[in-house]
């Protein structure tokens, strides 16, 4: 005879759901956790035992040799990138946000703008990096460079900071605005020192977003700013410049031991300079966060 | 006899003299009056021909049920609804006798001189001390070590002092609703307002925490003008010396509180203040 009523059963079929749930939750971080840590041991394991201090000292010479040409150019590349999409991008994203919302100025050349980043954001990096041999290294005689490198990811990566600074801007609870704007405030003042400020995570996650995807790009890069085994110079046109993710393709295909361990020293170092990229962007949220409603 | 009529002259010669010191003594009594006007939404009348003048240092309540139009005439005031894009007025209000939408007026000082305070505690994401300058800050009143004394001087103001005195670096979220409160009225205060418009601003607070935000209310008349938007009718009746009953978009009656809670003259009136509809 059964005892089970029909609240019991009830009860029983939500549990069974919420176990499936979570089951299926629990698959999907597995799914994501799995692949990237695979990779790091992976990385780490065949870059460790044959690591050598002087990679970071001596220039490339091709298969063999260091990659402090390479370490610096990458370090370049994203500290430019960061200097012309970071601006770029912050101000697009202002503009979506405050300037061209849909609801204030009716038809809105937001719109507009806004599928055109999205568009943008969908093209092959490679696509885009014959554009910029075409256009900036062989149309105005730049040559492999830095400055039609540093042009073309930073047409990449646009789109995320400007995406993320939009979100980011738009989660700013009403009522700090309308606090703001009850003080008397100006729209350029709050936006600076209370609209921006508790914005910024998202701003720095963007960043941090486009900076990793500048550091790990290849294709664009091999289209604009060539390769070489100096070291950086100062000029921006005219001098091809060195990369990690160079290595990291070119050497691996070589058949040699040697140039597979730079290869790997190359994987390994990106993984360090982008680790460190996340760590500094965590601790300068945690410093300017100290105050968010959040933190109590 | 002799005595009393001596004690009333000595207190009209002071009161004399207080009014020769008094920095508002020849401002038009009424802050704020507003005339025939009418607020709308897209189209839609919120509230439509109020006629009506605050008295300089009273405090006037607002009454009425949800939807009748306080908040939206609140807001006006200090021109929080310029900004929705469908809001439109007819009619005008005016502070000190010049009209609040003037060509000479300019936005950011008429909210220096007409503060706000919301329904809901909304302290920004910033110290203590920097929520309470924010405001100075922001209209160059202060600045350095000046801004500690003006920090200290509201939090006084507002009873607040002793309990963040060693806190004044951390977040404003870790203060209870009630202190985040008085700390957002210190914020209002600080830029030296001279009318303050209060939405509702205990309905979200504690017994304790709303005597205190009353206590203070009284304390800050005369020296400033008050106009607050209840629900509470025994907030109402307790601080406010006027009270005005918004219905259906309407201002129905305004007048002294004890007369609109006592000796209503509109049968809704009647009927709101003593409980029959809400």
């Amino acid at each position: 005879m059964s005892i089970i009523s029909p609240s019991m059963q009830r009860t029983r079929a939500r549990r069974v759901r919420e176990m499936l749930f979570r089951s299926a939750a629990m698959a999907s971080l597995v799914f994501v956790v799995g692949p990237a840590m695979w990779l790091v041991i992976e990385v780490v394991v065949r870059a460790v035992p044959h690591w050598h201090w002087n990679v970071l000292t001596t220039v490339s010479q091709g298969t063999s040799g260091g990659l402090e040409n390479a370490i610096l150019g990458t370090l370049v590349i994203m500290f430019g990138v960061l200097i012309i999409a970071g601006t770029i991008g912050i101000l697009a994203g202002i503009h979506f946000a405050e300037l061209a919302r849909p609801r204030r100025s009716g038809k809105a050349s937001g719109a507009v703008l806004r599928t055109a980043t999205e568009v943008l954001s969908g093209f092959p990096s490679i696509v885009l990096g014959y554009v910029g041999y075409i256009a900036l290294c062989v149309g105005l005689h730049w040559g492999f460079s830095l400055l039609p490198a540093l042009l073309i990811l930073s047409l990449m990566v646009v789109p995320y900071i400007a995406k993320a600074t939009e979100s980011a801007i738009r989660q700013v609870p009403t009522n700090y605005r309308e606090g703001a704007e009850a003080l008397g405030m100006s729209p350029g003042y709050m936006l600076r020192r209370i609209v921006l400020k508790s914005a910024l995570p998202g701003i720095v996650t963007g960043v941090l977003i486009a900076l990793s995807i500048a550091g790990g790009e290849t294709a664009p890069l091999l289209y604009t700013a060539g390769i070489t085994n100096n070291l950086p110079s100062a000029s921006l046109i005219h001098q091809p410049i060195g990369y990690l993710t160079y290595y990291v393709w070119t050497d691996y295909n070589q058949p040699t031991n040697e140039a597979h361990y730079v290869s790997y020293d190359a994987a390994l170092i990106l993984l360090v300079m982008v680790l460190v990229l996340l760590v500094t962007s965590r601790i300068i949220v945690a410093r300017t966060q100290r105050h968010a409603e959040g933190n109590r | 006899m002799d005595e009393i009529t001596s004690s009333e002259a000595a207190a009209r010669l002071i009161d004399n003299e207080l009014s020769r010191l008094d920095p508002d003594a020849n401002r038009p009594t009424n802050v704020i009056s507003t005339e025939g006007l009418n607020l709308s939404f897209g189209g839609k009348s919120i509230l439509t021909g109020v006629n009506m003048e605050f008295t300089r240092g009273t405090i006037t309540a607002l009454i009425g049920p949800t939807g009748s139009g306080k908040s939206t005439f609140l807001r006006t005031i200090n021109r929080m609804n310029d900004k929705v894009p469908s809001f439109k007025h007819e009619g005008d209000v005016k502070l000190d006798g010049e009209s609040i939408w003037g060509s000479n007026q300019d936005l950011l000082t008429l909210r220096r001189r007409v503060g706000m305070l919301f329904q809901r505690p909304n302290p920004f994401p910033m110290s203590i001390r920097d929520n309470v300058v924010a405001g100075v800050r922001a209209h160059r009143i202060a600045k350095g070590k000046q801004l500690d004394v003006v920090a200290e001087t509201r939090l006084r103001e507002v009873g607040l002092w002793d309990a963040v005195k060693d806190r004044l670096g951390d977040s404003p979220f870790r203060l209870s609703g009630g202190q985040q409160q008085l700390l957002c009225l210190a914020r209002a205060l600080a830029v030296g307002p001279e009318v303050l418009l209060l939405d509702e601003p205990t309905s979200a607070l504690d017994p304790l925490s709303t005597e205190s935000v009353e206590l203070l209310m009284r304390a800050m008349t005369p020296a400033l003008t008050i106009i607050v938007v209840t629900h509470n009718l025994g907030q109402a009746r307790r601080v406010s010396d006027k009270t005005m009953f918004f219905y259906e978009g309407r201002l129905v009656e305004h007048g002294d509180t004890a007369q609109i809670f006592e000796r209503p003259r509109e049968a809704s009136t009647d009927r709101y203040v003593n409980g029959l509809m809400g």
